[in-house]
């Protein structure tokens, strides 16, 4: 094939995954009623965790840094960027596997990841607006209005947040390679969630961790995930320190979209031997 | 041209065989025991283009496998296939583009959008131009009759309606190959037909080669004049369906209604048995014809009735699953 041909193609496929992109968002609007669950689930925590700072700060002005203020903002941001950060991909990959319909997706002329990575954009635009917006209302209601420290700040947590997007989706996309080994990864699944919000401080910040504690979390990827972004919009960050662990963010990033496209090419080669 | 070369192709699994009971599951577990299973063994052949040609044999015998590896979705232990000069196994993505594939047992739409979305995803995901989409759609519906459930969820499709937007889904971007397998499996008698019309049509307006499994012998008799008959990973049969029904069974016979019990014989067809006035003659098509046989009875003696007793397909298909290589 020529170069033209190949950029006719690379331009034809953006209008593909445009058109996966927009199915989804009207599949996810469609069933609408789905995210009820969600936003109660979501609002419970974010109470529950809004009372335990008031709770533990009655007394302080600051603890650690930080102000109470600061932590009900914290709170708050964190649950609405839980819905930005709940995958579907293992699931999809999970049913595929079970239905057996990787082998059909396989003979489409376009890479399999990149179907679930659309499909995936397009339902988390539409739950950012069924359910992170009611989520940010109630919040800003009923706790604290969760204002960014300033709008620097507000930008660097925008760029930070993309980034951890990404890190979030490769590490669940990484997960979901399982599938192929595992034939119920449902409770694995529950474990995971629940264990990458603790370690990457969604719930509490790490700096209330013990020491030794801090020092292996900040070794690891998961802190780039929701306590980063949620450092930089309370703005405990100068601008340069910013900018030094955002770098870490996208080293992050890199390692494990190497680590992904190694991982997959190897399990489909493996699903193209043994069959699926 | 070929559309298709198969040379020498073999594909090997390795199973882990499972020991009995509690003594045996925990033994497979500490020390599991491979097992090689050869599925196809060493199968050649080729198609030339713009053939329908069926691909049969019993459950089990490597027709699944052999169709996987043509399309590209599983790896071949051994031998090569290309595809229009292009090796699957090698240029997947490539090969895909100019293939057409349903799974009768499995469908390509997704569920939960309508038909029509359905086929607008597969313009998109095989970026095919607005024209050729809109002609492409057209002719499927003169043929299907796809318009009127064009708008209904995939999920609320009947089976033959499901079915008939899979085949359309599979011919929206007009591959010069297409594989079927196993297309009319669970329909009904219309839903059939339907079928066998559009793989027909799109044959001849077209020019597609076609590969068929399938384990209903109308498909064969009425699509294909050319038959490979797999069975325990080999081919034990590749021919034209004629020749195939020829060979295996050489012989027709013919039975005869006399007006009484006068019989005639003749040197070139054997009595088969009698019963009163109807006698059943056994002869070799290639020495004499059906027609000709009536035509010297009836000069000697008075008959009533005559009818030719060809052997059944599905009897010849047996035949010929029962031979080993």
């Amino acid at each position: 094939m020529n170069g033209i041909g190949t950029a006719a193609k690379r331009a034809g496929l953006k209008t593909a995954y445009g058109f996966i992109y927009k199915l989804r968002i009207e599949k996810a609007l469609a069933y609408r009623y789905d995210v009820f669950s969600g936003i109660i689930m979501q609002c419970i925590v974010m109470f529950a965790n809004a009372f335990f700072w008031r709770a533990i700060y009655s007394g302080y002005e600051t603890v650690r840094g930080a102000a109470v203020s600061d932590m009900l903002t914290y709170t708050i941001i964190s649950s609405v960027m839980a819905v930005f950060l709940a995958t579907g991909v293992e699931q999809r990959v999970m049913k595929s596997v079970e239905q057996g319909t990787v082998a059909t997706d396989l003979l489409k002329p376009i890479p399999l990841f990149a179907i679930y990575f659309f499909e995936e954009l397009g339902t988390i635009t539409a739950s950012a607006l069924l359910c992170g917006l009611p989520i940010l209302v109630v919040g800003s209601i009923f706790i604290v209005v969760p204002l960014p420290a300033d709008a620097m700040h507000a930008l660097l947590f925008a760029c930070s947040f993309l980034l951890s997007f990404l890190i979030n989706w490769l590490f669940a996309a990484l997960f979901s390679l399982l599938a192929f080994v595992t034939i119920n990864m449902s409770p694995l699944l529950q474990i995971k969630k629940h264990v990458l919000r603790l370690l990457s401080g969604g719930i509490i910040p790490i700096w209330f961790f013990p020491q030794w504690a801090q020092n292996l979390l900040r070794a690891l990827p998961f802190v780039y995930i929701y306590q980063l972004p949620l450092e930089l919009y309370i703005g405990r960050l100068s601008v340069p320190d910013a900018l030094r662990q955002m770098g870490l963010q996208l080293f992050w990033v890199l390692i494990l979209l190497i680590v992904f496209f190694y991982v997959q090419k190897r399990t489909m080669e493996k699903i193209l031997v043994q069959g699926g | 041209m070929d559309a298709i070369t198969v040379k020498h192709l073999t594909k090997e699994y390795r199973l882990t065989k499972k020991g009995t009971g509690l003594t045996g599951a925990v033994r497979s577990l500490i020390r599991p025991q491979k097992v090689t299973l050869r599925a196809v063994d060493d199968i050649s052949f080729s198609i030339p283009e713009g053939e329908i040609t069926a691909f049969i044999g019993p459950n089990g015998a490597g027709k699944s496998t052999t169709v996987k590896m043509m399309c590209g979705i599983l790896k071949p232990t051994g031998g090569e296939i290309l595809i229009h000069g292009k090796n699957p196994a090698k240029e997947r993505t490539q090969v895909v583009q100019s293939l057409g594939v349903v799974f009768g047992q499995r469908t390509q739409l997704a569920w939960d959008l309508r038909l029509g979305e359905s086929f607008e995803l597969m313009k998109h995901i095989y970026q095919i131009d607005r024209g050729m989409y809109e002609e492409n759609l057209k002719i499927m519906d003169e043929i299907l009759d796809i318009s009127q459930f064009i708008d209904t969820p995939v999920r609320q499709l009947s089976l033959g309606q499901r079915m008939r937007g899979d085949l359309v889904a599979a011919m929206l971007h007009s591959p010069k190959v297409l594989f079927l397998d196993e297309p009319t499996i669970g329909l009904d008698v219309e839903g059939k037909y339907a079928i066998r019309k559009f793989i027909k049509e799109i044959n001849r307006q077209k020019g597609t080669t076609v590969i068929l499994t399938t384990h209903d012998l109308g498909d064969i008799e009425q699509l294909c004049k050319r038959l490979i008959i797999i069975n325990k990973g080999k081919i034990v049969e590749d021919g034209a369906l004629d020749e195939l029904i020829d060979r295996i069974a050489p012989c027709k016979n013919l039975v005869v209604e006399y007006y009484d019990e006068n019989y005639v014989q003749h040197d070139k067809a054997q009595i088969i048995g009698r019963n009163k006035n109807i006698v059943t003659y056994q002869f070799r098509k290639s020495k004499i014809t059906g027609a000709g046989l009536i035509c010297d009875i009836s000069d000697r003696a008075k008959i009533k009735d005559a009818t030719i007793q060809e052997t059944k397909i599905d009897d010849i298909i047996r035949i010929a699953y029962g031979r080993e290589c």
